[in-house]
């Protein structure tokens, strides 16, 4: 009985959503964090009579076609890149980029991922690192010496030494944009990978064109709406319980048709 | 076997396929830009097996196709700039591989070429066919009620937004797509309103699924009641004519 296969696919879709909500709601706090969403579509259709045929030497044609749906699939999971809401931290490491763009960060094989956790701190060598300790490219060292850090709204990096009352000049921040963000790959501990999908980085500073804005002093959360993701959640597992039922009555019906005495 | 059994087995394939069909529209009913449908049952009068006397015909059911309600779904916001809602008559039309899809599903994104392209890659049609490329260094995409595609004062182009007159000559293609079987050519949609930042919900209505999902549970017992006691009259027929000789 196709009902079963199909209230069947209807379950995992809805058991797909139901992860991918609750995966949102679990990085509800986490910094730079981009809420996704499970696609879903409609599976192929079975066409046993089909509108338009010649019903008769005539010429008079079928009016309305018979087919038969084979339920639903999961046709991916796309990540939501709207705006985070900033929140301010008062560390002077922290930075939030307000409009397009990403961190660029030296991984240790050597590969750049990108992220927009912008909670950076110092390693030893007092270079700006992210918080597993990859440092953010192109690389940034704050002297020992240093009283205090600026970061600009265009990515310009000062330090005032112990002493001193004229800033010096340590680096540039420098982001990097795709065309494609949705298309990122998304690796864990807030870092993503690029993808032929999301197109190659386009990198410029902060402020440029096509660039968003640094804040110092702030992070971006995540844009998770909580109340959004609890309805989301209702409405799959409403619909999962839906599905179920589809199945209890293809079951009834079986059950009435094996009943039947020969 | 008697006619009684014949009609009631017609009926029950019916009801089976109407059983699929809802089960399609549950496992549908979160899918965005899905249309509900429905199975349409006629009547199909037919010669009897065998007739007693009365020359009445035996009518079967059959399908008579399936019904596809086009109405709205409701709209609802999700923040994503190229999430694209039709409010009204008309489809978006997407340039595939197997020629021209229709579709009221507007998740679109852009590709890495910048194209607006639907989840599976496939590049949404302008205004008088071609892609819509947009190039996302320049600004926010603002995408108006008519489909016009523009950046800040750059107009970049126009979603195309196409109906049909028969819709009954669209067939679903799956991947929440619909395929034109006739020669129709569709036209420009102009009461057609496209929301930026909203997607079109499915139009299935879960009471009523669920309503239809216990009638046809119902029906199918009752008819298999039907034949179970058809089987029986021509059990205890045999007894007693048995019991005569």
């Amino acid at each position: 009985m196709q009902a079963l296969r199909t209230a069947a696919t209807g379950m995992s879709a809805q058991q797909l959503n139901v992860e991918v909500i609750s995966n949102n709601i679990a990085n509800m706090n986490t910094v730079g964090f981009k809420k996704q969403r499970a696609e879903f579509q409609d599976l192929l259709y079975h066409t046993i009579e089909r509108a338009g045929a010649q019903s008769s030497e005539q010429g008079t044609i079928v009016p309305a076609g018979v087919q038969i749906g084979g339920g639903v699939k999961a046709g991916s999971v796309y990540r939501i890149t709207e705006q985070g809401s900033v929140t301010n931290t008062g560390n002077p490491y922290d930075l939030a980029i307000e409009g397009r763009g990403f961190f660029q960060v030296l991984m240790p094989s050597g590969e750049t991922a990108y992220t927009r956790a912008g909670n950076l701190s110092l390693n030893a060598a007092g270079q700006l690192v992210t918080e597993d300790g990859y440092e953010l490219q192109p690389a940034i060292a704050v002297p020992n010496a240093a009283t205090s850090i600026a970061v600009s709204k265009t990515g310009q990096v000062q330090a005032i030494r112990a002493g001193q009352t004229e800033a010096e000049i340590v680096g540039q921040i420098e982001l990097a944009s795709f065309v494609n963000e949705a298309g990122l790959d998304a690796i864990g501990d807030n870092l993503l990978m690029e993808t032929a999908a999301s197109g190659p980085a386009n990198t410029g500073a902060p402020g440029a064109e096509g660039f968003g804005t640094l804040l110092q002093g702030y992070t971006e959360a995540s844009n998770v709406d909580a109340v959004t993701e609890i309805t989301a959640l209702i409405v799959a597992q409403r619909a999962y319980e839906m599905n179920s039922k589809v199945i209890s009555a293809a079951d009834e019906m079986l059950q009435a048709a094996n009943a039947v005495k020969s | 076997m008697d006619n009684a059994v014949y009609v009631g087995l017609s009926r029950q394939m019916i009801l089976r396929r109407e059983l699929d069909i809802i089960a399609n529209n549950v496992a549908n009913a979160d899918t965005v830009g899905f249309k509900v449908e429905s199975l349409m049952a006629r009547t199909e009068p037919g010669a009897p097996a065998e007739t007693l006397g009365a020359p009445r015909p035996v009518k079967f059911v059959l399908a008579a196709g399936v019904a596809r309600d086009f109405g709205q779904g409701a709209l609802f916001q999700t923040g994503s700039d190229f999430d694209l809602g039709i409010e009204g008559d008309g489809f978006f039309e997407i340039a595939t591989d197997e020629g021209a899809r229709y579709t009221r599903d507007g998740r679109f994104r852009l590709d890495e070429l910048g194209r607006i392209v639907t989840q599976a890659g496939d590049p949404v049609s302008g205004d008088g066919g071609g892609e819509i490329v947009v190039n996302p260094q320049d600004g926010p995409v603002s995408i108006a009620g008519d489909g016009t595609v523009s950046q800040g004062e750059n107009v970049i182009g126009k979603v195309a937004v196409m109906r049909f007159d028969d819709l009954s000559m669209l067939e679903k293609a799956g991947d929440n797509q619909l395929r034109n079987i006739s020669n129709l050519q569709p036209q420009a949609a102009p009461d057609a309103r496209v929301h930026q930042g909203m997607l079109e919900g499915s139009n299935v209505k879960p009471i009523l699924e669920i309503t239809r999902l216990i009638e046809v549970t119902r029906a199918y017992e009752s008819v298999t009641r039907m034949m179970e006691s058809t089987a029986d009259l021509s059990r205890r027929a045999v007894e007693r004519m048995g019991r005569a000789n």
